[in-house]
């Protein structure tokens, strides 16, 4: 039975307020009793006292359409915790509105230029949004780019939550309205994935995306051939545990641009597991799901089959980091095999109820034996997944080679998408020492000098070695230049090494082998 | 590194784009010695420029310390890596940059 509260509750009232609910309660056989708080403005602790009272012989007691003045009593009184306390939700419609997303639990619109709400389609919604701001907030700490909704609404019958995406637009619609962006976003769309596989989760927090394939592959895998269910299941057994995070709904709608940022939302699917399994939903994003009706992508993510495969075949080879056909079908093969799986099982648990169903289910499975015929592991090698590079150039020391030396640099630090400020900085460096080695280390003769590049870590450091074979010295022992000087006063010269220090994180020197090393080092 | 300049009687302005560098500061270096003997108020428009390194500090420097005794230099539109160059070598203090 539900119970009014209304006005304010204090000690001025609460021993009368008592009387009239117990004598609500009496004779009322429901036992379980809300309180509806719609019209409560103020509560003190006389009125808490009153609500504990009630708890004790009411265990089941709820209180609904809190305020938001009266959830914070409730919340810092410690009551939140104690019995369930539904704030009152805001009222949202989303009729008319842009959809700009779409997952496994529900659609997202955009109410505003600024905001957009996450509709589920599960009416009792309130415990998966309790769940998804709580993996939304856990990958946010763990350094994954996502936003976190602020607030709860209600449309209509079902729960939302709102989330701030300043100008949002899925790599979806990017897609559909300007397919010659496909490399950028195929760029960005593994940067991100690459990113998020690399984040290990801390144990317990987020469940494994194997033993949900593993289940789905149980309840398959009778309806194939004798055997072939057996060595499904025996290769996914074999998959290796990992604690790695997987976004488990990787696909172009769940991936938005806001302003000049790649956000990735729709976190409720968080797992961790081997990259594979992420993959294998990706093919069916993109080719499985619509490998027998081509128009099914068109209606799912709005831009055609022809788009969609492509996109998937050059994310494949950005995601092994290779051209190699031969490689990337090897891997395919194995990721397809877990698609299908994950298809057959999908369709048999909706029913097969139609000639096109029948059709689509035994091309799946056509194609999945096809493939366990030739596949015999689903273990893979993803590449390195921590950026490393290591390069030298070996080049005669004179200005003119300025220019090449700059370019091998910038090409590495465009390998890993070094930052434009960093990347100046750094060729302020290189151009200084390569300059100052050209002029003086060979004087009048000339000798060659070697430009190593390496990249590492996590926080990525960047180390560039000089090294030559000219006289010894140490360009680092020269003092400083005054810089507060005038410009009258200010000597022409003399500022190439003093920049060099400042905006580097380290320079040092040395003379060992008969040669002058110099180590630039910055951190990113 | 391109330049581009507008010249009217003693004002003169030159848009720069690219690089500054090593391999580009002489051209600078030769523009300005056409310019320098006549010119009352010197602008050096940045927008376009992307970089600068010591050997552009150099030649900025020599410039700045003619301009000073024969009329004023401004450096208009540094975009906020070359500022920092600036900060760093006390740069910012000596020219007048807008």
């Amino acid at each position: 039975m539900t119970i009014d509260l209304k006005g304010r509750i204090d000690s001025n009232n609460a021993a009368q307020i008592e009387k009239d609910i117990l004598a609500q309660l009496q004779g009322c056989a429901s036992d379980s009793v809300i309180l509806d708080a719609a019209n409560l403005q103020y509560i003190s602790s006389a009125g808490l006292r009153l609500i504990l009272r009630l708890k004790k012989t009411n265990p089941e007691l709820r209180i609904i359409n809190v305020s938001s003045e009266v959830y914070e009593i409730l919340d810092m009184t410690g009551f939140t915790e104690m019995m369930p306390v539904e704030k009152a939700y805001r009222v949202v419609s989303v009729e008319g509105c842009e959809v700009i997303g779409e997952g496994a639990n529900g659609k997202v619109y955009r109410i505003d230029q600024d905001n957009v709400v996450k509709v589920y389609k599960n009416a009792d919604a309130l415990s998966d949004i309790q769940h998804e701001r709580e993996v939304a907030r856990l990958a946010l700490i763990l350094g994954v780019p996502t936003a976190i909704s602020y607030d709860v609404v209600r449309i209509g019958d079902s729960y939302g939550s709102v989330f701030e995406l300043l100008n949002a637009r899925s790599f979806a619609k990017i897609l559909a309205e300007e397919p010659e962006r496909m490399g950028w976003c195929v760029k960005e769309y593994i940067k991100l994935l690459k990113k998020v596989h690399s984040i290990t989760v801390p144990e317990g927090k987020l469940p494994s995306i194997k033993a949900e394939a593993l289940a789905g592959i149980r309840r398959m895998k009778d309806s194939l051939p004798e055997g072939y269910g057996e060595k499904l299941a025996r290769m996914a057994e074999e998959i290796p545990e990992s604690s790695h995070m997987i976004h488990g709904d990787y696909h172009t709608k769940n991936i938005v641009l806001a302003g000049e940022e790649v956000l990735l939302i729709d976190m409720d699917t968080l797992s961790v597991g081997d990259p594979i399994f992420e993959l294998s939903q990706m093919y069916n994003s993109y080719v499985g799901f619509s490998e027998y009706n081509p128009d099914i992508v068109l209606e799912f993510q709005g831009y055609g089959a022809s788009i969609a495969r492509e996109f998937w075949k050059r994310s494949l080879r950005e995601y092994l980091g290779t051209e190699d056909d031969h490689r990337v079908t090897e891997v395919e093969e194995k990721i397809r095999c877990l698609s299908y799986a994950d298809l057959i099982d999908w369709r048999q648990r909706h029913g097969v109820h139609n000639a096109e169903d029948q059709a689509t289910l035994a091309l799946w499975t056509n194609r999945l034996i096809e493939l366990l015929d030739r596949v015999d592991s689903l273990s893979f090698d993803p590449g390195e997944t921590d950026q490393t590079v290591e390069d030298e150039l070996d080049i005669e020391a004179v200005t003119e080679n300025l220019p090449r030396v700059m370019e091998f640099v910038d090409s590495k630090l465009e390998t890993i998408d070094c930052p434009a400020k960093a990347q100046m900085q750094i060729d302020v460096a290189v151009e200084e020492i390569f300059v100052n080695i050209a002029n003086y280390a060979y004087r009048p003769d000339k000798g060659n000098a070697t430009v190593r590049v390496e990249v590492s870590g996590a926080p990525v450091c960047v180390t560039i070695t000089f090294l030559d074979h000219g006289v010894p010295y140490d360009p680092l022992a020269k003092d400083d230049p005054d810089v507060t000087l005038s410009a009258e006063e200010r000597e022409i010269g003399g500022l190439g090494i003093f920049m060099t220090k400042q905006i580097m994180d380290d320079v040092t020197y040395e003379y060992k082998n008969g040669q002058n090393i110099l180590t630039l080092k910055k951190n990113l | 590194m391109e330049i581009t300049k507008n010249v009217q009687d003693n004002t003169a302005t030159l848009f720069l784009a690219g690089r500054l560098d090593t391999m580009t500061a002489p051209e600078l270096e030769r523009e300005l010695q056409d310019i320098l003997p006549n010119a009352k108020d010197l602008v050096l428009d940045f927008e376009q420029l992307e970089y600068i390194s010591s050997a552009g500090l150099r030649v900025l420097l020599s410039a700045q310390k003619i301009m000073s005794k024969q009329g004023r230099m401004r450096i208009t539109h540094v975009n906020e890596t070359i500022m920092e160059i600036f900060e760093v070598t006390g740069f910012v203090d000596i020219l007048t940059i807008e």
